[in-house]
């Protein structure tokens, strides 16, 4: 079947399987930031925003999302500049293997987007289904809670 | 690939299309992890993503329709719910994380019939009754009729849910205590979902028998009993409609021992409300 969806702004119209999985579609036409870990709706790496939620595309269907908007991480860069999300991330140390990354950095700018001005436990609770082996989630923590800051316009000092 | 997927837009449509090895999507974040890991294996895929209505919570005066459609993010949303029923707030919080509740649904995870299924919790307590639909017109049936055992309900083939009405119960003190092996994403080990007032107790149980339970015998003799209320005997009572198994996640005794100490948290939390509990 044919389907087309816009991913970060640009239109894709393309051929499916009527059975395929937004994850591995999102993968085929280049979107490699969202990463298939445990194909089970457990991990959160495979985040991507529809129609600025956060949802799972291991557990999704491509022809679900005909006529919707996908958000990635390769969207949130401007040019050089990184977004503040991803900018706190490298500045707080948040980031180790990286693997969860992107997916964080969405379900972050998804919290953001909703409540500019999140409480340690709403970041908590917003993250809860990003799983992250690595870092014990308070570097991240911290640096959705600093981008915040950013993106509200105030200074880092 | 060896399902069709279909995507009716009416309920006419989505009728003639339901046959013996057909699966109805809702969310999918259960049917289509399941048939990832390939545990089922249907040959018609309906979605309900471009079917019209269905959509919609609906005050009834006494009581709120949920729609098949609505997603557990929505229900957070909706003012009408947490004023309402508080204990559906409750339950919900504690169900998946943000990107499953944006998904799914309250209908879903009710029709997946789970001993576990933490929404079939608040939905017995408020004695819920599920609007089934097919080409013969529409029939009414109690969500403890519904359910007959893990994974099992009384939908014929033919059949689909088409929303679920429960009570309002925002004059009775909700709570909702779950165990997991961790606090986000995790299938439930064991919980307890009550609403008590003073002179009546409702409380059910997941993950402790092969449906969600209501400890009947137990809830009776709180009313009965008034000023001679005993909690040893409450909690002997209530024990008897658990029956926990050994799985990946726990153990019968582990099941057994953490229920025994959430109907005690429950009853304490109770005497105590209005101070700190803990």
């Amino acid at each position: 079947m044919r389907i087309a969806f816009t991913v970060n702004g640009r239109l894709h119209g393309l051929e499916i399987e009527p059975g395929e999985y937004l994850l591995e579609v999102l993968r085929r036409i280049g979107y490699k930031s969202v990463r298939r870990s445990c194909g089970s709706a457990s991990c959160g790496t495979c985040t991507v925003l529809l129609n600025g939620k956060p949802i799972l595309s291991c557990s999704t269907f491509a022809a679900s999302v005909d006529g919707q908007n996908i958000e990635t991480v390769e969207g949130m860069a401007d040019g050089d500049k990184l977004h503040p999300i991803q900018e706190a991330i490298l500045e707080e140390g948040a980031a180790q293997c990286g693997y969860c990354i992107p997916a964080v950095v969405m379900t972050g700018e998804a919290l953001l987007r909703e409540n500019p001005d999140p409480t340690d436990e709403d970041i908590r609770l917003a993250l809860n289904g990003n799983l992250c082996r690595c870092t014990g989630y308070e570097a991240q923590n911290r640096a959705i809670k600093k981008a915040a800051g950013v993106m509200r316009g105030e200074t880092d000092e | 690939m060896s399902f069709r997927v279909f995507m009716p837009t009416s309920e006419e449509e989505l009728q003639r299309l339901l046959s013996e090895r057909s699966c109805i999507l809702a969310g999918g974040t259960d049917l289509l992890v399941k048939m990832r890991l390939k545990r089922v294996h249907p040959d018609r895929v309906i979605s309900l993503r471009h079917l019209e209505g269905f959509d919609t919570i609906e005050d009834l005066g006494d009581s709120l329709r949920v729609g098949c459609k609505v997603t557990m993010s929505e229900l957070l949303n909706s003012d009408a719910i947490i004023k309402h029923s508080k204990i559906l707030e409750m339950a919900l919080r504690e169900i998946g994380s943000p990107q499953i509740r944006n998904r799914a649904t309250l209908v879903g995870n009710v029709v997946n019939a789970s001993p576990a299924g933490d929404s079939i919790v608040p939905m017995l307590l408020s004695n819920a009754s599920l609007s089934i639909g097919s080409a013969a017109g529409e029939r009414v049936e109690r969500i403890d009729d519904f359910i007959k055992g893990p994974g099992l309900t009384s939908l014929a083939n033919g059949e689909f849910v088409k929303s679920i009405t429960f009570e309002k119960t925002g004059d009775f003190f909700p709570q909702f205590h779950k165990v997991g092996q961790r606090n986000a994403m995790a299938i439930a080990v064991a919980s307890v979902g009550s609403l008590i007032s003073e002179s009546e107790i409702r409380m059910a149980f997941g993950s402790v028998a092969p449906v969600v339970v209501v400890p009947v015998e137990a809830c009776k003799y709180y009313s009965r009993s008034g000023e001679s209320f005993d909690e040893d005997r409450f909690v002997e009572l209530a024990m008897k409609s658990v029956t926990p198994i050994d799985d990946v996640r726990a153990s019968s005794w582990y099941r057994t021992t953490v229920i025994k100490n959430l109907i005690l948290r429950t009853l304490k939390v109770w005497r105590k409300r209005g101070y700190d509990a803990d």
